[in-house]
């Protein structure tokens, strides 16, 4: 019977038990792209950005979310090669990343129109969390929360 | 749902990782299989049963019957 080694979540996990940086590199290089690019745009958009013709400011600031795709493309390829208990897992965790990604910044938003920051920090007009920095880093903190929990009651 | 997998798996001298190499898949689904905390596709199933040449009820026992 032939045999192969499926992937584990583990691989992606820095400091776990069987990190590989080259499957990290494999799968999260374009979110890395798309981090990078927005906060590069970031950065400039105050500045030089704003100087410029719409169509390129709009192309500057939906760059980002173009490349995302292209980055749940690879996680999708990395999930097919793990075995059907961890793609039940790790499909789990990412459901409920997304979920929790969505009802937080919905709740951000909606704390930051009732006036809700502005009256923490008087004179800060809210603090902008729909960079593609901040949400896949609230991704990541709700897909490690997701997956100890899902992982929990096969272990 | 229980399973006579440890007890097969043992007596052909194998530990998890042996068996988990063999199927393609990894440790932790042998032992959550073994452990009966987790119930495996009809496909996995399937080649548990033909690795072992006995029926897939020989091994996987349904407790509701």
């Amino acid at each position: 019977m032939m045999s192969y080694k499926p992937n584990v979540p583990n691989e992606i996990c820095p400091g776990k038990e069987g990190y590989s940086w080259q499957t990290d590199r494999r799968v999260n290089s374009w979110l890395f792209l798309a981090v990078l690019i927005s906060a590069a745009s970031g950065f400039f958009f105050p500045g030089q950005v704003r100087e410029l013709p719409v169509a390129w400011r709009t192309m500057i600031a939906l760059s980002p979310f173009l490349i995302l795709p292209l980055w749940a493309g690879s996680v999708v390829r990395w999930v097919r090669g793990m075995d059907e208990l961890h793609r039940r897992i790790t499909t789990a965790a990412v459901l409920f990343a997304v979920s929790a990604c969505f009802f937080f910044v919905l709740l951000w938003h909606r704390l930051e129109v009732a006036g809700f920051f502005e009256a923490l920090v008087p004179g800060r007009n809210g603090w902008d969390i729909g960079t593609i920095g901040h949400i896949s880093l609230l991704f990541v903190l709700f897909y490690g929360l997701g997956y100890s929990i899902f992982n929990r009651r096969y272990q | 749902m229980k399973n006579r997998l440890r007890e097969l798996r043992t007596a052909k001298e194998w530990s998890q990782s042996d068996l988990a190499e063999i199927l393609g898949v990894s440790r932790q689904t042998v032992n959550a299989i073994e452990t009966g905390k987790y119930h495996p596709s009809l496909p996995l199933a399937f080649k548990v049963a033909r690795l072992f040449g006995r029926a897939i009820e020989q091994i996987f026992e349904d407790q509701e019957e």
